[in-house]
């Protein structure tokens, strides 16, 4: 490469939630890096949500996985210390990465919690893109505190490919004449797009590498693939070469549907209660609806069961979209009182979906008017933004033990708000 | 089964009742039509089940029988016949032959056993009513029928009669069509909710002319006869929403307005409005004049258009698409709107003739 091109950089914090919360601690006055000691970050056990959300290299050295239990964590490395999880925080450290990020450029794609894609400005030559991703990880780690693995390339695929080859705190670049060097002898589960079930069948076909699967006739591809979506296989293949052609998408990608879930810390055996945890989560669907200024005209409800963990659902499609809460609420109650088989549940889910812009609402003859209750959730809305989420909670959950709003990245803290902004 | 018949009749045959063939059916047979001789006419037979369509054709019959013959192939084949007169003959294993002049088509067909037997609609007195009326009513109402199947009931129309008094009745919740008439022959009190796409097929079929069809409604059927062409509908079955508590009586708003001059304004508005995304188009009722306006990316549309104003000033928006698909059945000169409020119905009739009511459902506009 020795002509400018357009330069994308994937930008990927290493162990981001552990990584925020030992820059959070030292910042005030913590003695010990727990990035440096057997530490993660896991669930609390208490309401059941104990499972290994990220962990140190210490920790790793042990065994402990990404996904496993917590108990399961204490088996295989008994002093390591665990941390429950800060949403807000994590929220927090996530804004100012962007922030930093969009000092350099005006095209940043924000990718998750953790990850952001961004173009240089510019056209680049390949040192110049080199030196800019090194001073991008610099000024990270020197104003943040936590390290970043950057990826260079010339699309946001490689990009990201990229970024995986060297942790921490690394650039590697994968433009097009290196993939077949650094990227073919990788499994092919490590490239994007390939999930278990995908990875399972391509082994079946003694397709092992990403190599492999670049050498593979596209129609077997297509044909292997035809269930996903139409042109998957297509597209893994162009993958495996190294080809993908999006753009960084600045704004999110529009909104198909806002939903919420969460696990009970009992079992729930009752009508009551299972309709007040729906409430609860009406709570937090209805406001991630109002902040988006959508509203739908499908409502959900999922029921996971206690003892095998199977979860099923049931869902209406309405006359007149809604965005109330109330509303919400009331078609959840309705939905889940036509569902329940009456088994222990574990845990319940709401979402919204068929949406469109709440600035205008087609009024139905045949739906009640929300119009009162909506400028009650105007008025709630605008105290928690102020205040809050726990400003203002509906009186039935006051000593309920239950919480007045649920579901979100904060499961654990109850910040409903952060899942809307990703 | 041998018969002889021209190319043209029969043609015309096959069109009236392939509307009713299945495009895919779980029983293979229900996508053919079933071809039957009857004394000396030829019956053909298309059906899906929910609708099934018999017309009837003279031919010369040198042997009875039936067979089913596969819908599409059948039409294509007969369409691209010369306009001459054809011999069709069932040969062994359900094999048919067309000749026609010089050509000859061999088909596999199915046995008629295969064919599902059409309901019997029990002999009732059937209700005679004027078929111009019949297609203003289908034409006037069924558009507004619900689409998603949120209420099935209401994927149909209510056909109601009272002595001389019929009324079809369609409704989505967004908007309502209410057409009333008067039959020559009066008739026992009835309703019945027929499917909106069957209604759709009998609006097709039906020729202009002044002859009366005769309906007779079973529980789970109703038959549309027109003597030659027999339509047998399967109904709805449940309760319809109580529509008459919907329309509103009274009114603080009323407008009367030319309803040429009217379409032709919310037509330019509705140009722009539906390159946006709510399809919107807002009123300014005034006193002697009603604003309309619409925008959207790509420009706006300002229509102001004379009216008689009686009572209060109003501003409400509306759904162009359901404001344009009321007026374009209403073939009165004037008509009148009654409005209440801006997030309440709106009423539309003909000035001279209370047969027609629309209920329109305004959209509410937050800031």
């Amino acid at each position: 490469m020795n002509r400018k091109e357009r330069i994308i950089l994937h930008i990927d914090v290493n162990s981001a939630f552990l990584s925020f919360e030992a820059v959070h601690r030292l910042q005030h006055g913590a003695t010990v890096d727990v990035r440096k000691i057997p530490s993660a970050v896991a669930g609390s056990q208490a309401t059941r949500h104990g499972i290994i959300l990220a962990k140190s290299l210490p920790a790793k050295a042990y065994g402990v996985k990404t996904g496993e239990a917590s108990w399961e964590a204490k088996q295989k490395c008994p002093g390591i210390v665990l941390i429950p999880p800060d949403y807000p925080l994590y929220m927090c450290c996530h804004r100012a990465l962007v922030r930093l990020l969009k000092d350099y450029s005006d095209k940043v794609q924000v990718f998750s919690i953790d990850e952001c894609f961004m173009e240089a400005p510019g056209m680049l030559m390949k040192e110049e893109s080199i030196r800019f991703a090194h001073r991008i990880r610099e000024h990270v780690r020197q104003e943040l505190g936590f390290t970043v693995s950057v990826g260079v390339s010339t699309n946001k695929l490689l990009a990201k490919m990229g970024s995986e080859l060297k942790k921490p705190d690394a650039v590697s670049t994968l433009f097009p004449p290196e993939v077949g060097k650094k990227m073919w002898p990788l499994p092919v589960e490590d490239l994007y797009g390939v999930g278990r079930a995908a990875a399972a069948k391509l082994h079946r076909y003694e397709i092992h590498t990403i190599g492999d699967l670049a050498e593979t006739d596209v129609k077997l591809l297509s044909y292997l693939f035809k269930s996903y979506s139409r042109d998957h296989g297509q597209m893994l293949w162009e993958y495996a070469h190294g080809v993908e052609r999006s753009d960084i998408m600045t704004s999110g990608p529009p909104t198909k549907s806002i939903g919420n879930s969460c696990t009970v810390h009992f079992d729930v055996e009752d009508r009551e209660t299972a309709h007040a945890v729906l409430l609860s989560l009406a709570e937090t669907v209805g406001m991630r609806l109002r902040l988006a200024n959508l509203c739908g005209r499908v409502i959900g409800v999922s029921i996971r069961k206690s003892g095998d963990l199977v979860t099923y659902s049931h869902q209406v499609k309405i006359q007149s979209s809604i965005d109330c809460t109330d509303a919400i609420y009331e078609y959840c109650r309705r939905l889940f009182d036509a569902a329940w088989k009456g088994e222990p549940i574990r845990g319940l889910g709401v979402w919204v979906n068929d949406l469109s812009s709440s600035g205008y609402i087609q009024l139905s003859a045949l739906e009640k008017d929300w119009d009162e209750k909506k400028k009650v959730d105007r008025t709630v809305d605008a105290i928690r933004a102020k205040y809050g989420p726990f400003s203002i909670v509906r009186g039935n959950f006051v000593q309920s033990g239950l919480a007045p709003l649920a579901g979100g990245a904060g499961g654990d803290a109850g910040f409903p708000v952060m899942t809307s902004i990703l | 089964m041998k018969f002889t018949c021209s190319q043209k009749k029969f043609l015309e045959s096959i069109l009236t009742v392939q509307s009713a063939v299945s495009t895919r059916s779980n029983i293979p047979a229900l996508e053919g039509i079933l071809i039957e001789t009857e004394n000396d006419v030829l019956k053909l037979v298309g059906s899906n089940l929910n609708l099934s369509i018999e017309s009837h054709t003279s031919a010369t019959i040198q042997k009875e029988g039936s067979i089913v013959v596969p819908a599409r192939l059948l039409t294509e084949i007969v369409r691209k016949l010369p306009d001459a007169e054809f011999e069709f003959t069932v040969l062994a294993n359900n094999n048919v032959k067309i000749t026609c002049l010089n050509s000859i088509v061999t088909l596999q067909c199915f046995s008629a056993d295969e064919y599902p037997a059409l309901p019997d609609i029990a002999e009732s007195q059937p209700i005679e009513i004027n078929k111009t009326l019949l297609i203003d009513m289908i034409r006037q109402t069924t558009f507004a029928v619900a689409v998603d199947e949120a209420r099935p009931i209401l994927t149909g129309a209510l056909l109601e009669i009272d002595g001389k008094d019929v009324a079809m009745v369609c409704l989505d919740g967004y908007r309502l069509a209410l057409r009333r008439g008067v039959m020559d022959t009066p008739h026992d009190s009835v309703r019945v909710i027929i499917p909106g796409k069957s209604l759709g097929e009998i609006a097709k079929i039906l020729p202009e002319d002044d002859r009366k069809v005769s309906i007779t409604i079973s529980e789970r059927h109703v038959l549309f006869d027109l003597g030659y062409t027999r339509i047998i509908s399967r109904v709805l079955e449940g309760e319809y929403i109580n529509y008459s508590q919907i329309i509103p009586e009274d009114y603080k708003t009323r407008v009367k307005v030319d309803t040429r001059i009217l379409t032709s304004s919310m037509e330019r508005a509705s140009l722009i409005a539906r390159e946006g995304k709510n399809n919107l188009i807002r009123l300014n009722i005034q006193d002697q004049k009603m604003l309309i306006t619409s925008n959207s990316e790509v420009g706006q549309v300002y229509e102001e258009v004379p009216i008689l104003l009686e009572g209060e000033e109003l501003e409400i928006a509306f759904n162009a698409r359901y404001f344009m698909e009321m007026l374009k059945v209403i073939d009165d000169p004037e008509i009148c709107l009654d409005f209440t409020t801006n997030v309440s119905p709106c009423v539309v009739r003909p000035i001279n003739d209370h047969h027609y009511t629309h209920l329109l459902l305004p959209v509410r506009i937050y800031s």
